[in-house]
């Protein structure tokens, strides 16, 4: 355990490093909540109500799904991708470390920066342009929304580490990622709530394990959702990981037996 | 014929025609490069397709469930977000290559392109156009004719988007040159690519509908507005004559702005790690 905590210590110490890098990063993260934040507000100009949403709402799903996308959708194993395909994952099969113990503190120190620094520019969004936002104050629903957002994270890790291992098979790994990119800012809910669809399309959209990323626990943290929807919700979740986990092993275990290292 | 009575221009065509020639050949090679994996092609071209289609659906469900946003129709929606997409991929297509300049600055390889006897900024930014952009061109064009057939045709609005268009791709040529500048002072350059990407993005929809005070930000200072609405708005009749000269008149002293950083940051360039 000692080791990862020094490893995150290292990548920490690596973000700071790079500082113009990591000031354009946050300036980024800013621009984006503020481009879905005015597009929101104008769209509820004059408009009582949008669907099951009214103004604050809204404002706070897009807030929130900002906060869930810095957490959930950001991770460092895009980064395995390159490393399998490169033939530098050799190094860390002769290493005394697990390689995904690696990627846990790796996206760990990413995800605490991401959510310090999503909060406090959050803050100061709230404190300057003082949007009508919705503050969930049961603790029931809060305890339920963070359990989301863990599933929601370890769904993701698991997702994107195995888009990652295609490079074991082809060179060609960007390709795939930006398809999945591409796929989840809608499937997830991060361009607007999934229940604004029409309702046959939303209820295919439930089926699908991208909905859990963003939309299910943004809708928690509403209190839109009933505690038994919330907990159907969760095993559904629940077991979306565990599929995930079972094809993420078989799927490291074949790419293992395929690697040749190429590259070295 | 007449040429040789000019010299000056006599040398500057020969100079272009050189220029074409070159652009020409790497286009080229960056093609063939682009189709190694058609496997991979395949798949970016289907993630364009996918992120221009769901944001269509957005559009769609937002004109469905409101009514008209800043006075803009679901229609009128769709052709700002087309024409967006006609700069976007045009930019792309002909600036790729920028993409790849954080390599050869931290490498020290950019230390070559300044010893080529070609301009280092044509190198850096007009040699690797992409053909996965050429390839969503046609129907992305067959589309905005398609919706743009709805609003009535009138020959000098016509004139007057395209020439919007080229505007934008000029504003477009102007941004990539200075972030290539920051890129040669700072040797940082993903990430403010991809805030100029980011910056662009909000002219998927009118800039009109953002709230005043930033509405005019995107206007008159950062060039989105002029980029990505203001060729539609002239299409939809609904640009002044004023702002259509502003913009223009702003493309060109932006242009003429980020070629005075270009050379400014070339007599800054440390040549790392070479």
């Amino acid at each position: 355990m000692r080791k990862y905590l020094h490893l995150a210590k290292v990548i920490a110490e690596e973000y700071f490093a790079y500082r113009l890098n990591f000031i354009l990063w946050r300036v980024r993260m800013v621009l984006r909540l503020l481009t879905l934040y005015f597009l929101w507000e104008t769209i509820f100009r004059g408009q009582g109500e949008i669907g099951n949403y009214n103004h604050t709402q809204v404002l706070t799903y897009v807030l929130l799904s900002s906060v869930l996308v810095a957490t959930v959708i950001s991770s460092r194993t895009i980064d395995a991708a390159g490393e399998i395909s490169r033939g530098d994952l050799s190094n860390w099969l002769v290493r005394p470390l697990s390689y995904f113990k690696y990627y846990i503190s790796k996206d760990c120190v990413d995800k605490l920066l991401n959510i310090g620094f999503a909060v406090v520019e959050i803050a100061m969004i709230v404190y300057f342009l003082k949007p009508a936002v919705f503050l969930q104050t049961n603790i029931q629903t809060i305890f339920l929304f963070l359990l989301a957002a863990f599933l929601a994270t370890v769904l993701f890790f698991l997702l994107s580490f195995l888009i990652s291992f295609i490079g074991f098979w082809s060179p060609e790994v960007w390709a795939p990622r930006f398809l999945l990119i591409a796929c989840l800012e809608f499937l997830s809910g991060g361009l607007f709530p999934l229940d604004l669809l029409p309702k046959p399309v939303f209820e295919v959209l439930t089926l699908l394990p991208f909905n859990y990323l963003l939309y299910f626990p943004a809708k928690i943290y509403l209190g839109q959702l009933s505690a038994f929807e919330s907990i159907k919700g969760m095993f559904i979740a629940a077991a979306w990981v565990f599929i995930f986990y079972r094809l993420f092993r078989a799927v490291w275990k074949k790419g293992l037996r395929a690697y040749s290292a190429e590259g070295r | 014929m007449i040429l040789k009575y000019f010299p000056l221009w006599a040398r500057r065509c020969r100079g272009l025609r050189i220029y074409w020639r070159v652009w020409r050949r790497t286009a080229a090679l960056s093609f063939m490069s682009g189709l190694v994996s058609r496997f991979g092609a395949c798949l970016l071209i289907l993630g364009k397709l996918v992120r221009f289609g769901f944001f269509l659906v957005f559009l769609a469900v937002i004109g469905t469930k409101t009514k008209a946003i800043a006075g803009y129709n679901l229609s009128e929606m769709v052709f700002f977000f087309l024409t967006f997409n006609l700069v976007d991929v045009l930019s792309q297509f002909f600036f790729r290559e920028a993409y790849r300049f954080r390599p050869k600055i931290i490498s020290g390889g950019f230390d070559l392109t300044l010893t080529k006897p070609i301009s280092p900024l044509f190198q850096s930014l007009l040699t690797g156009a992409d053909i996965l952009d050429l390839i969503t061109l046609p129907p992305l064009i067959l589309t905005i004719i398609l919706v743009s057939g709805k609003f009535g045709v009138d020959f000098s609005h016509v004139f007057l988007y395209c020439l919007l268009v080229v505007n934008g791709l000029l504003i477009a040529a102007s941004l990539h040159v200075l972030v290539l500048s920051l890129g040669v002072i700072t040797t940082e350059i993903d990430h403010a690519m991809l805030i100029y990407r980011d910056i662009a993005n909000m002219g998927r929809v009118p800039v009109d509908i953002y709230r005043q005070g930033l509405r005019e930000v995107l206007t008159f200072i950062l060039p989105v507005g002029i980029m990505m609405s203001f060729p539609a708005k002239a299409f939809l009749g609904v640009l002044s004559w004023q702002n259509t000269l502003y913009g223009l008149i702003f493309s060109v002293v932006l242009f003429y702005f980020c070629l005075r950083v270009w050379h400014w940051s070339l007599r800054k360039y440390s040549s790392a790690s070479s």
